[in-house]
């Protein structure tokens, strides 16, 4: 097969997706997990008021504190959407397109739920 | 040359769970666990879209034992995605020439797992801060 | 006087043999081989042809790590069998078979036409980034310069890398990890002007696409390659190309 013949992946764009996640998680993951996790719901650390209705959704409404909301639940879906992909993909666990769907397509769907909810929300 | 009939091995099918493809299975699932925590947010975000009777709710499971529990193994499963991260990181690069010489690989790898931890103390710390003085 | 050590004890070696005239599948073979601390894998199997069975078939030549004729597993790892000692495996038996993702030719030869296909459709040579004629002189390069692609150029086509990687073992259509390695030689020298080329002959899903980043290739290389490092950051190359080949000027392409 020639050069001419070679059909481009558009594997890249996942790919990117998959290394911003990485990227993001890497380094704010386990801080995030432990806050919302650990600390926030205990009072540990934190007032516990923080993690009440009106300071969430105050965060939600401010335009800074949904970029960061939508980056993190897209991009922390995006990332593991990738890596479920290609493990079942190894595992060999069905038709490819089909595992697309079950990863790529939830990612997606979670995108745009995200956006949606938030704008819902308000301002 | 007439005599040749090359004989094709099959790939095992668990190859994934064999000796030495095993800590790979394990580094991609730790990237999984990434997803698995958005999820945990997404939830709350969809509870918090309903309204406070179902953030209420929310903040309750989150609270609870079993919660508790998960988050602590995320955090594990976690904590590997960013050390293996870290660790093929320097793959993705161009070799980075320094006086002359690569610059050892390990070295790129500690520094990022350092600038990573600070990242991340530095969010708590920023909470923890804004936390006290309100 | 003999120089030629003594060769007192004795190791198991399992090795799996085919021969396609007779064999309907490779079938396993033991052998007991004198042996003694000095010998290498390669020199046990050069013991059983010489004097125990001559049909053994294997590929060898320069005996020291440098022509990359002798891979093959042992004990399950892709190895260099004249730079595997048999005191490091004694006494338990070793099991010797071709090396895999590999189909097999007879005995521990395994087919590399398909390898020699890769290694040559990616312009293993440097395209002239600024022609020169032999009165302009040489070409000059910094050692920093040379620094950046040298362990690229260190590559002996031993196709260990390949018996080590699971994706080339799942599409045998896989660039790899060799070839790639042979494309960062050129791509990474300051002489050369042919990365664009290159780059679009690895950009589909047989090229570095196919790559989910094990890493175990560079961890059986012999000469410390590094074929990931060449692999994984023209995905990076790549994914960049994908966005911005459309600022490309017209000509370059």
């Amino acid at each position: 097969m020639n050069d001419a013949t070679k059909k481009r992946s558009i594997a890249p764009v996942f790919w990117l997706l998959f290394g911003a996640g990485g990227m993001l998680s890497a380094l704010f993951g386990p801080a995030l997990i432990l806050l919302t996790g650990v600390m926030l719901p205990r009072g540990w650390g934190v007032p516990e008021r923080f993690g009440d209705y009106a300071h969430v959704l105050g965060f939600a409404r401010n335009p800074i504190g949904k970029l960061v909301i939508l980056a993190v639940i897209a991009l922390f879906f995006w990332h593991g959407a990738e890596r479920l992909f290609l493990t079942l993909k190894d595992m060999r666990a069905g038709p490819l397109p089909l595992l697309r769907l079950a990863t790529y397509g939830v990612a997606a769907v979670v995108s745009l739920v995200t956006l949606t909810l938030l704008l819902e929300i308000g301002f | 040359m007439s005599e040749r009939r090359p004989f094709h091995r099959k790939q095992p099918r668990t190859w994934w769970a064999q000796s030495p493809y095993v800590a790979y299975t394990v580094r991609e699932l730790s990237g999984v666990a990434v997803a698995l925590y958005g999820a945990i947010l997404l939830a709350g975000l969809v509870c918090l879209a309903r309204g406070p009777d179902a953030f209420a709710r929310y903040r309750q499971i989150v609270a609870s034992e079993a919660s508790l529990l998960i988050h602590l193994l995320l955090f594990v499963a976690v904590v590997w995605h960013v050390v293996t991260w870290f660790q093929t990181m320097p793959k993705t690069i161009p070799k980075l020439i320094l006086h002359g010489r690569p610059v050892p690989q390990a070295r790129l790898t500690a520094a990022s797992l350092v600038f990573a931890a600070v990242c991340s103390v530095a969010l708590l710390a920023v909470v923890v801060v804004v936390g006290a003085c309100s | 006087m003999s120089d030629v050590m003594v060769r007192s004890k004795t190791i198991e070696l399992r090795i799996l043999r085919y021969r396609p005239a007779s064999d309907a599948e490779p079938v396993f073979a033991t052998y007991q081989v004198p042996y003694s601390d000095d010998m290498s894998v390669l020199q046990a199997l050069q013991s059983i042809k010489d004097t125990q069975d001559g049909s053994l078939s294997f590929r060898w030549s320069c005996r020291m790590a440098v022509c990359g004729s002798c891979g093959m597993m042992i004990n399950g790892d892709p190895k260099l069998a004249c730079n595997t000692f048999l005191r490091d495996l004694a006494p338990k038996a070793v099991t010797i078979e071709p090396l895999q993702n590999f189909p097999i030719e007879r005995d521990l030869v395994v087919t590399v036409g398909d390898f020699v296909k890769k290694i040559e459709s990616i312009y293993p040579y440097i395209v002239p980034k600024v022609a020169k004629s032999i009165e302009d002189g040489a070409y000059l390069q910094t050692p920093g310069q040379m620094a950046a692609y040298e362990s690229f150029a260190d590559c002996i086509n031993c196709m260990l890398c390949y018996a080590a990687c699971p994706q080339f073992g799942a599409n045998p259509d896989f660039i790899g990890p060799g070839a790639m390695a042979l494309l960062q030689r050129y791509n990474g020298d300051s002489r050369d002007g042919g990365q664009q080329r290159r780059l679009d002959s690895i950009s589909d899903e047989d090229g570095v696409w196919s790559c989910t980043a094990v890493g175990i290739c560079s961890e059986v290389c012999p000469k410390q390659v590094d074929p990931a490092n060449a692999v994984n950051q023209n995905k990076t190359k790549s994914a960049f190309d994908f966005f911005l080949r459309f600022l490309r000027p017209k000509a370059a392409q």
